[in-house]
Parts: C-alpha cells; structure tokens; sequence
C-alpha cells in the first residue's frame, strides 16, 4: 500500500513535524494527523523517525507466513443486506473481506490510504480532494473510480438510505423543511446531502465540498457502515449477499443469517492489493451465548473468536493451546439523562448522579480494572484530542445538597434502564446503583433483553448504553451529541457545546486543538449529561495456531497478514 | 369413533383459532411497532407510514386478521426482519433439525426409561428399585443448563473427546449430536421411568396379576403378557406429551451447544422482536401441543377398552 505519488504537503505538516521534534507531541500523533492531511502512511513514519533519530516501524512478523487454510471464527452471522445501513459491527465483518473502505485505521489508530490512494485538505480544512486508486477491479470485472466513490456518497447522505452516516458526514448536509407537521404541529425537518458537497473532479478524483471544516473525514471514511459497494448496487436489488460485488481480496462464497458465512480468497492476479495468506475465511455463528464461542474454540472447531469477554479470561488462559489478544479502546458505556425529561431536567438532579461515581472503584468492581477510568465527557485518553481535566472526586456531601435544592431533600427513585449483555453492562449499571445509594439517589435497574433495549434507547429517560471505539474523540461526539443529530440519545441541546465542537473540530494544531477540546470536554462535564465510569479493554481468544492477527479496538477485522500455523 | 375424531379434530381447530387470535392482538395491534420493528429503530416517520400503508396496516383490524390469518394458513408467515428471507425458510428447516435431535432423544429415552420403569415397578420396594427411582429422582431435578455445563466440562474442556458445539456448520456429523442428546435423555427418562413404574406397579397389585401368579404361569410370562399391556397406556399418553415438552425444553440445549434448531429459533425470535417469526413459531408450537394432544386422547382411548368409544 506504498504511495509514492508526489503530492502536496499540507502547510501545517512542517509545523506538525516541529512540534515532534521538540516532543509537544508524540508520535503517533504526528503519523496520525500528518497522513489525516493527506501525508502517505510511509512517508510520514519516515519523517517521524528522520525527525526524532529513531526507529518507528511497524511491527515485523516473528515468523515466515505460510499461506493457505481457513480460518474459521465464531462470530454472529447477522443480516448483510445494505452496508450503509450496517447496525453492528460484526455485520461488516462478514462483508469487510469483499467490501472495502476509501481508507482504513489501522490497530495503532493511524489512518491510512486504501481505495482512495491519496488525499488532500484545503487550508481551511473545509475542501476534500480524494484520489482514487487506479487499477482497482471489481469482482464483476468493472474498473472502480471515482463514480463509485460518489455512488456511496450520496447514498450515505440520503434520509430514504436510512443510514447513520448522515450523523457522521454532518458537514455535508442541509437541514430541509419538509413542508409536513408533526403530530404536534411542529415542522418535520428533514436532513440531507448539501446541493454540491460531493464533486466529480474527474475519473479518479472526487472533491468533497463542506459546510464546515472537518478534520475527521478521512477517519470518518472508516467507520464501519461506509464500505463501498458498486455504483450499481441498488440498481442491481439492493443486497449485498444476495449480489457481493466488491473490490476485496475475498469473495462470498456461503451466506445464511444466525449460521455462517464462507468467502474464499479471488484469485490474487484479480486483486489490487497484495496477496492474502487465507485460501478461506469461515464465520460460524454460535448464537448469542458466549460459552458456545469458548466450547468450540476448546474442542477446535474455530480458530479465533469475535470477541472474549472480561469474565471469560480465567477460562481463557486455562484451555491449553491458545492465546489471548488485548486491545486498549475508548470503548465504554454511559448512563445517558435524557435532558428534556423530568426528573433530568433539572440539572441538579444530573449533577447528583455523576457526583456519586468514584471512577477508578467502578472500573475495578465491573471490569476487573482492565481499562481506563472516564470522566464523563466521552473523550478517551487513547484519542489523541484528550485534553486532561482536573481530577473528579466523589462528594455525597454535594450530591446529597444539590438533590436537596432540586425539591428532592429525602432523595430520589430512579429507574435505570439497561441491556441484559454483555454481562459488565449489567454489572456496571449494578455498581452505579449501589453508589449512589448513600446520596439518597435510589436506582432501580431494568434490565431488558438486548432487542427491547435497543427499541429505547434513545426514548427512555435514563437508559445505560455501550459505545463503541472510534479514533478520535470529535467524531462520537459528532455522533451522539451535537444538536439533533440521530443518535443523539440524552437530546443533549446546547448551542456553546456545538460550536466549541464546531471550533475543535475545525483547528489543526494540536496543542491548539488541545485546548479546544478542554472547553468541549468541559461543558459536556459540566452539564453532567453521562454518568461515564469506564474504558474498557477489549480481548479476543483464539488458538495459538492464528498468527499475525491483531485486535482492532473496534473489532474490525483485518484478515489480509493473518495467516494459520 | 367418527363422532368423536370430528370432536378432538374440532377442538384442536378452535384452540388454534383463539391463539392465533390472542398473538394477531398481542403483537400486531400496534401497527407503529411493527413498522419499528421491520425498518429498525432509526427509520423515519415517513418510511413507517409509506410501509404501513403498503402491507395493509390502515384497514380495520377484523380485515387484518382475516387476511393475516387467511395468510398464514396458507403456509405464507411474512418476511423475517433478524433473517431477511421468507419465515418459512428459516422455519422449517430448523424444525427438521430439531425432530433430528427429538428422534435420537426419544430413540434412547424410550426404551431406557420404559425398561427401568418396568423393573422398578415389578417389584416395588425393591433395592433394584430403590436404585432407579432415586436415579431418577436425581437427574430429572437436575436442570438442563446444569447438566449441560457439567457434561462439557467433562467431555469437551477435560477429556476432549466431544465438539464442544453443534452447529453442523460443515455439515451434519453425529458426534456434535451426543452431546445435546445426552443432556436431553438424562433429564428426561427419569420422568417417564417414574411414571412407567407408578403405572407397572399399580397394574402388578392387580387380582388378575395376582392370579396368573398364583396358577403358576412363568413370572416373565407374567409380565410381558399379562402386566405390560395394561402397564404402558399411562406412559403412552406420558411420552406423547414429552414430544410437546421437547419442542421447548430444547431451547435451552440448543442455546447452549449452538444447535440450530427450533427452540434456538424462537429464542432467537424472541430477543430480536422478529415479530413474524415469532408468531409462526409460536402456532407451530400450539400446533404440536395439540395435535400431540389428540393423538395421546385418541390413542388412550384405542388402548384402553374401559373409556373406548363411550
């Protein structure tokens, strides 16, 4: 995936460079927002070590990789119809190996060029000049472009797709009246792709055209319902299973919801990339209990899991021949209020809540302290716009003084609602309760069957919800907190917080951007939206045969350097 | 006799009609839930209301039923929301899986619980059958979930000689069908075995067992003449109900070991609110349970010539 095009250096990767060399930033901080501005992957692990003296390379592999084998995983084998409408995760796991992305984000977080070979970003950061890969083959035979690339676009950035996408690509949408009323009588506003924002420049170049600036595009170009399918992909029914055209190394061979999915390796001479180990990749679904996984596992019938739980780890280092693979995430799980429901609408009453949370005790009591204690902003310590805030502490004192205020002086009943798996969801939700307690803040939990959960959550008014990684920390606040965007689940409202995210989003500079992100951390702290207990470790067992496998934080997979002992 | 198989026939017909109509009420009365449901919780008002309009959702409800149940009598169940394709494909062959799993369970319970049962209830307060009542005393009050962690701790983490799930992923193979058929007969053939020996030993203080006995005839002649015949009629309706039992006990083993069957299904169903799925699941449950029935009635009463044809 060497890009040795000549592009244009942004103007601010000298000043980026500078910075690393008098250690303001560190160095995957540079790799990162260096080839975000369009910098090759190679190119900018070079400049990192030309500028520090060092070496910084990617790991090597210990041992010579063998090819051939299949790697069977268990892992759900969920609906695969569009993958613009993707819910999880492990439904673009099954396509990823056919269905390719423009870029992708590597296990150490640094974006890199995939479809799209090379990009730049206007000074303004507000104008995306996206280059195509060429000699890029469908599976049908078609050369993929830069039409392609715009298919998917306004797919994405249309409401009739459905997608979530149109949270994410924020800049690139209008809010429309829609001529229609609500049942209130209020007006239906409808969000969709600004006239222009997607450009053909010419076959292989695509610009994108943003209301605002946006830093995180490239990142954004990964998320998991973005992979690209052909331009005539609904013209063609729709389906993906049904009709998988991709660009990837794989292609579907098998495909039956709630029992596996086969994809058998292209023939390489087809495949733009370089060659794959695996001659097969085969998904087993073992339903939604998680023993199931680890039993197969123990009596060989897959080589790797989608994911091991953190209960599940004694049991894990106890079954001979396998090994366990970590990855530190900014994967977490937030006690949401809903800000326009009583009694959260009052802001005591949220106050009072997150006050009564010692961090660090609930990472240990829940997650066995594997992970990170979070401070109720939902930005992670692992993205790289962390800004540190001064230490929270648990006060009861306060809490019990500021439920006192809001007309609740003998405390408060609260209902938690929360999803009945992963069990640390449960557990945790659990511990909150319990330490809330001594405030005189009273939390019932209902825990529901995973599906009805699902039903609610964006309409109860304290409902407990995992999140999943994303690189950096702007984009999930895109995602589930700005003003109305879909996923805006505590319907969060706040003008300040939205256009210092406007602002944080839009500054290049670190430290700047830094300090930016401090104020955006802060009025979200501030306006105790989440109860924020926990980063968590994500782990994944597999046998000791899986070689050059390594857990993406998001559990993407990315099978092309796995290869079977 | 005509009489009376017009009159079970009726009734399993009634009782299907009223459960079906519960479900229509339960899960199909708000429309808007439904809608959720089939375009996911991030659909538009707009995409709800267009959807809704197309599968009929704004006509009268008695008309909806009437088409929904006309519907599903003819083998047309919707469209599954978890599995996308039509209910039926999903259905079916899951359900083959799970008479697959029932045939080799019934194939080793059977014959095991009615021989213990049998022997237990020949002589009753014997040490032989003091040893098979409180065996199966002991396995029947051991729960599926239990015994099937405790015999994969054994065969698949400690011997290592058994699949540790049974998916069938690369086809079908029997091994990976031992284990959740053990789980099912160890839980099972207690219930029936106490029942056969309730039934064996009520039917040996009988006069007429009392006096083949005592005119000399053979004590197996006995037995398999005399007792057996009438020993098995309360089993018979026993075992026939167990076929009821199974297709929901097995959710549970099949949850567990991964098996792709009926029970797995519904649980599955269930927890993704497939709305459509759920509801074929559930008349072919109520389907089994009474057709079940009605073979168990009809069949006692062909056994048993004290209430035939009254």
């Amino acid at each position: 995936m060497a890009d040795k095009s000549k592009t244009k250096i942004h103007p601010a990767v000298p000043e980026l460079a500078n910075q690393l060399a008098k250690g303001d930033i560190d160095r995957r901080e540079f790799l990162r927002t260096a080839t975000l501005l369009g910098v090759s992957a190679s190119a900018a692990y070079a400049m990192a070590g030309g500028v520090t003296g060092s070496q910084f390379v990617p790991s090597a592999q210990a041992a010579t990789p063998k090819k051939g084998g299949n790697l069977r995983c268990s892992m759900q084998v969920q609906r695969m119809d569009d993958p613009a409408t993707y819910e999880w995760t492990q439904m673009s796991n099954t396509s990823r190996p056919f269905l390719e992305y423009l870029t992708i984000t590597g296990t150490d977080n640094v974006t890199r060029p995939y479809l799209c070979e090379r990009w730049e970003a206007s000074d303004d950061l507000k104008t995306w000049t996206l280059h195509m890969r060429k000699g890029v083959k469908w599976s049908n035979g078609d050369a993929f472009d830069a039409e392609d690339a715009a298919f998917n676009f306004r797919r994405w950035l249309d409401p009739k797709t459905g997608s979530s996408n149109i949270g994410l690509f924020g800049s690139m949408v209008t809010e429309t009246d829609t001529g229609k009323k609500d049942k209130g009588g209020n007006p239906i506003k409808s969000k969709s792709m600004t006239p222009g924002a997607v450009e053909v420049v010419d076959k292989h170049t695509l610009r994108l055209n943003l209301n605002r600036p946006e830093l995180a595009m490239p990142e954004n170009l990964y998320n998991y319902p973005t992979a690209i399918v052909h331009r005539r992909f609904e013209e063609e029914g729709g389906n993906i299973s049904k009709n998988p055209v991709g660009t990837g190394p794989f292609e579907l061979k098998e495909f039956k919801v709630g029992e596996k999915a086969v994809l058998a390796k292209r023939n390489p001479k087809d495949y733009w990339g370089d060659e794959v180990y695996l001659d097969q990749i085969t998904y087993v679904d073992h339903g939604d209990d998680p023993a199931a996984g680890l039993a197969a596992l123990a009596s060989g019938q897959v080589e790797l899991l989608y994911e091991t739980f953190v209960e599940q780890l004694e049991v894990v280092q106890g079954i001979p021949g396998t090994q366990l693979f970590e990855a530190v995430t900014a994967q977490t799980g937030v006690a949401r209020m809903q800000i326009d429901k009583k009694p959260f609408d009052d802001i005591r009453v949220r106050q009072a809540v997150t006050l009564c949370q010692d961090h660090q005790r609930l990472l240990d009591i829940a997650y066995r302290g594997k992970g990170a204690p979070a401070e109720d902003h939902h930005v992670a310590p692992t993205h790289p716009e962390y800004a540190k805030l001064p230490a929270q502490k648990q006060d009861y004192a306060r809490a019990k003084k500021l439920l006192a205020d809001a007309g609740h002086p003998n405390g408060i009943d609260l209902k938690l609602d929360c999803k009945k798996t992963p069990s640390w969801e449960p557990a945790l939700a659990q511990a909150l309760s319990e330490m809330c307690k001594p405030a005189g803040i009273r939390i019932q939990i209902n825990v529901m069957p995973d599906a009805q959960y699902w039903k609610t959550w964006d309409k109860t008014p304290f409902g407990f919800t995992a999140w999943t990684h994303r690189p950096l920390g702007v984009m999930v606040l895109n995602l589930g907190y700005r003003s109305g965007v879909p996923w805006n689940e505590s319907h969060y409202n706040n003008p300040a917080f939205d256009s210092a995210l406007d602002v944080a989003s839009a500054t290049l500079d670190v430290e700047e951007r830094r300090k930016q992100m401090a104020k955006v951390e802060k009025i979200l702290q501030d306006d105790a939206v989440i109860a924020q207990p926990l980063w968590r470790s994500v782990f994944a067992a597999g046998t000791e045969r899986v070689r050059g496998y390594e857990l993406h934080p998001t559990i993407y997979h990315q099978l092309g350097k796995v290869w079977l002992a | 006799m005509i009489v009376f198989m017009c009159k079970r026939l009726g009734f399993m017909v009634v009782t299907m009609i009223v459960v079906s109509t519960l479900l229509f009420l339960l899960l199909e009365i708000d429309a808007e839930n439904v809608a959720v449901g089939v375009l996911g919780p991030y659909s538009n008002d707009e995409q709800r209301r267009l959807w809704l309009e197309a599968h009929g959702y704004f006509e009268p409800l008695w008309l909806r039923y009437g088409t929904w149940l006309m519907k599903f009598a003819s083998g047309d169940f919707g469209q599954s929301i978890r599995f996308n394709v039509p209910v039926a494909e999903v259905l079916w062959p899951r359900l083959w899986n799970t008479a697959i799993l029932g045939f080799w369970t019934f194939a080793l319970m059977i014959p095991l619980s009615l021989a213990l049962g049998i022997l237990a209830g020949m002589r009753e307060g014997s040490k032989l059958d003091r040893s098979i009542s409180v065996t199966s005393v002991t396995t029947t009050s051991i729960p599926e979930f239990a015994s099937a962690v405790f015999l994969s701790a054994i065969f698949v983490f400690w011997l290592k000689i058994l699949p540790g799930t049974s998916g069938m992923s690369s086809g079908f193979e029997f091994k990976q069908l031992i284990l959740p058929v053990m789980v099912l007969v160890i839980y099972d053939f207690g219930y029936v075995a106490r029942m056969t020996r309730a039934s064996m030993a009520e039917v040996m203080t009988q006069p007429y067992i009392r006096t083949a006995v005592l005119k000399g005839l053979p004590y197996r002649q006995v037995i398999l003449r005399h007792a057996l015949r009438n020993a098995l009629i309360a089993p018979f309706t026993v075992i026939m109900l167990q076929i009821n039992w199974l297709l929901s006990g097995v959710i549970v083993v099949e949850f567990f070991f991964a098996y792709k069957g009926f029970g797995a299904l519904l649980l599955e169903a269930s927890l993704n609110g497939d709305i459509f799925l759920i509801e074929a699941c559930a008349m072919v449950a109520v389907f089994v349970a009474v057709a079940t029935q009605t073979i168990a009635d009809v069949g006692y009463t062909y056994l048993n010539p004290r209430i035939r044809f009254a």
